[in-house]
């Protein structure tokens, strides 16, 4: 059962990672940065990049990646959520760079090796109106003159675009709105003219923006990959990224049952430590075992991503979800309600992780989402 | 449910209805549809208790003699119904549901006069000083100090979840001016004036970024011995009295039931998985009709306690049942709103929110702009606040554990 053990390189990655977080990622300066700064702290990612090359994980050497796969993702991602860190870590580095190195081409190839250094940051702008990224209304048609394309369309919420440097849209070149076929994949420039950005914060302090495209003209090579053949890669990569926040909130969820057991041995009513008592107790035994079902599942989506059929992947990362939506709800608001009143406050870290966890229970795809889909797999293999 | 309503009750309901409709005005129903938690913008609150008053229903369960209606009890439900069907900003509870009651029961007449008054106007606003940072749901582990120097109590200490004590003038606070081996006696209530020198205010930021409650510090502050309510070091037979008001009598699940049927109507024009609306998809449906279920079985488990106390007897432990099952359905419903809401749940955009408190550390977009629509920008601060429904008027752990000694003997 060598596949659930973690070699040496990847212990010394997860534990470089993590004594690195531990000594530099401060909680109070990573929400300052998002509340009144400049949405992150670029110092950080320069060494999350150049000092610990963590951002190259997942590719290849000939970009400069370390040419991992996705156990080395997922020990990343735990060990970022363990320390609650709002730098797009998923967006750029699975999300981006899942789609660009399974993209040929000059301009895919260069972008890679800016991702691996810390000089590119990628939002990928997916989502519209509803909870289907194969419903897609954004569209790309080829510009009379054969030059290029015009984009017009609308994305929601779209997680680090104020801070990317680059954005990466899905928009229909053929088709109608819900086809799976027809959708494509495009590399922009977030100042080109005809973008409004409307940015924001997210309860769990991330940047994030609203994107209109109004007549954006896109170069010719501003096509990733093949024309109307982008949702199947958009799929898998979506998959790797939901797996990978699935990890995260593992991280998340170790580090509130953690505080909280402390919190309770620390904290005395009635004359005793409220990890006295049973009914305490007991629901935090609980919370530990949706923590280990969650991270098994986590495990399950990491040897799922790399098996052969997409029916098997995507059951794998389904579980995943399902699995660790239900365990970050469940972690989440118990650990809020074991820490009383100091739990509903910003003072303490629990409040901060419990946003977090609140905001990955509706990314990419909630529970109940994801129970649909493992369903209908199901249903399509009989 | 009006199911099993007299005649009389019904034309008390059309009274009220139309008052609502004449007097509730667009601002103020946009305040109260716009609430992220429990407590209504200050302002607005204040303006609404003002235009009750006018018609003498901003206290209708008091003594008729200081201000309060001859009404029934389905009559009082009735009414606190209407106003929650209709949208009205929330009154704060500290004053006219509270301790006004205290006041009422306890107070001398001196104390009557100068405050049922000012509390009905609003120039008297109270906040609550139960809880201290090492005595939360353990009230009787209270330590805050006051000792006797002349006509005066000196105060030395801290309360902390404080609700709206920037806004408040007067607080009714626990302090402990006798030690003794039983916890429970030696606490003195007291009336006392916020500006008092030696009150500092510290408001602590809640996970939804708005600043309602606070931790109040006293240094050396004195309170004349005539601001006692009750007698010293017997201030928690008092505390006991006023807890019965905090917990039972209201209309909750009223709430519940408007909050969830508001839901369905956003889930209608809400996209939901396949192309469908949200309210198609069969696992959300389902969820949804389940909460929509337990709201209708709580307002008759409220009816059933009613029917208790109109006939004269002690619902016992029923209210904490009642807060147990309001408080947890109100966070199911919470959750479901947050799953309704999509994406745009996890954005933060308190500009587009009527919270109960100032919001620190965030810049409005100078166009105004908001993604969505407003209840989408109410969902996750509404999510956030909610989970105090199982922290605050005691636990529900402490509720379940009344629950066992008091209903089943164990």
């Amino acid at each position: 059962m060598t596949a659930f053990v973690l070699t040496d390189e990847q212990l010394m990655l997860r534990d470089g990672l993590t004594k690195f977080l531990a000594s530099r990622y401060d909680l109070d300066a990573s929400r300052a940065a998002v509340k009144t700064g400049a949405g992150w702290q670029p110092e950080i990612w320069r060494a999350l990049a150049q000092d610990l090359g963590v951002l190259g994980a997942s590719l290849p050497e000939s970009v400069g990646g370390t040419g991992g796969g996705p156990t080395e993702l997922m020990v990343i991602a735990e060990a970022l959520g363990y320390a609650l860190v709002v730098e797009p870590f998923v967006d750029t580095a699975v999300l981006g760079a899942g789609l660009l190195r399974r993209c040929a081409g000059p301009r895919a190839a260069e972008l890679l090796a800016q991702l691996v250094d810390g000089a590119a940051v990628t939002a990928f702008a997916a989502t519209e109106s509803g909870p289907d990224l194969h419903v897609v209304a954004t569209a790309a048609r080829r510009r009379g003159d054969g030059e290029g394309w015009v984009l017009d369309g609308a994305k929601s919420v779209v997680t680090s675009a104020p801070i990317a440097t680059h954005l990466l849209v899905t928009a229909r070149t053929s088709g109608n709105p819900d086809d799976r076929d027809g959708i494509s994949l495009f590399l922009l420039d977030p100042a080109a003219s005809g973008i409004t950005a409307h940015p924001m914060r997210t309860i769990d302090d991330r940047v994030a923006a609203d994107l209109v495209f109004d007549g954006v003209r896109l170069p010719g090579d501003a096509l990733l990959g093949a024309e109307g053949g982008a949702w199947p890669l958009v799929e898998q990569v979506v998959d790797e990224a939901t797996a990978a926040v699935c990890a995260e909130a593992v991280g998340c969820m170790r580090k509130v049952l953690a505080d909280t057991v402390e919190y309770t041995k620390q904290r005395k009513q009635f004359g005793q430590p409220l990890s006295r008592f049973q009914a305490l107790q007991h629901r935090m035994v609980d919370m530990y075992m949706e923590v280990e079902q969650a991270a098994a599942a986590v495990q399950l989506a990491t040897l799922a991503l790399d098996a052969p059929s997409r029916t098997e992947r995507a059951r794998g990362v389904s579980v995943a979800k399902a699995t660790t939506s239900r365990a970050a709800r469940f972690v989440g608001q118990n650990a809020v309600q074991l820490h009383g009143g100091m739990g509903m406050t910003e003072e303490l870290a629990v409040g901060h992780y419990f946003k977090r966890l609140t905001a990955f229970e509706y990314e990419f795809g909630t529970e109940s989402a994801h129970l649909a889909r493992y369903t209908a797999l199901d249903q399509s293999r009989s | 449910m009006e199911l099993g309503w007299s005649a009389a009750d019904l034309a008390f309901r059309d009274e009220v209805r139309e008052f609502l409709d004449a007097e509730l005005t667009p601002e103020l129903r946009r305040a109260g549809r716009l609430m992220t938690s429990v407590y209504a913008d200050h302002h607005a609150s204040m303006e609404w208790q003002a235009i009750l008053h006018r018609r003498g229903w901003a206290a209708p369960d008091w003594p008729v003699e200081h201000g309060g209606r001859d009404w029934s009890r389905t009559q009082h439900y009735i009414f606190s119904r209407e106003l929650v069907l209709a949208g009205a900003p929330s009154l704060s509870p500290m004053g006219i549901r509270m301790v006004a009651h205290a006041i009422v029961r306890f107070g001398t007449p001196e104390q009557k006069e100068f405050f049922l008054p000012r509390i009905l106007t609003g120039a008297v606003f109270f906040c609550q000083g139960y809880s201290e940072p090492e005595a939360g749901s353990d009230l009787a582990a209270l330590s805050m100090s006051a000792v006797r120097d002349g006509d005066d109590l000196v105060l030395n200490g801290s309360k902390i979840w404080t609700t709206h004590a920037g806004e408040a003038n007067w607080m009714f606070a626990l302090v402990r001016t006798t030690r003794s081996d039983r916890r429970q006696s030696g606490i003195t209530f007291l009336l006392l004036e916020m500006t008092s020198p030696g009150v500092t205010v510290r408001p602590l930021v809640m996970t939804s970024g708005e600043e309602i409650q606070n931790q109040v510090f006293f240094d050396q502050v004195r309170v004349p011995v005539s601001n006692v309510l009750g007698r010293v070091d017997d201030g928690w037979t008092v505390a006991k009295y006023l807890l019965e008001f905090e917990r039972g009598g209201a209309a909750v699940a009223p709430g519940l039931q408007v909050k969830a049927a508001t839901l369905a109507e956003h889930a209608c024009a809400q996209a939901g998985p396949g192309g469908r609306r949200l309210l198609d998809d069969p696992s959300f449906a389902a969820r949804l009709a389940d909460v929509q279920m337990r709201a209708d079985v709580l307002e008759v488990l409220e009816y059933r306690t009613l029917a208790v106390l109109e006939a004269g007897g002690n619902p016992g432990a029923a209210a904490s049942m009642l807060k147990v099952l309001g408080t947890e359905l109100s966070q199911r419903i919470s959750e479901l709103a947050l799953e309704a809401t999509g994406p745009r749940g996890r954005v933060y955009q308190p500009h587009a929110t009527a919270p109960g408190g100032p919001v620190t550390e965030y810049t409005a977009p100078p166009d105004g702009y908001l993604s969505g629509q407003e209840w989408q920008a109410v969902a996750p601060l509404f999510y956030l606040n909610n989970r105090a429904g199982s922290i605050y008027a005691g636990s529900n752990e402490i509720q379940r554990n009344i629950l066992a000694k008091a209903v089943l003997g164990l």
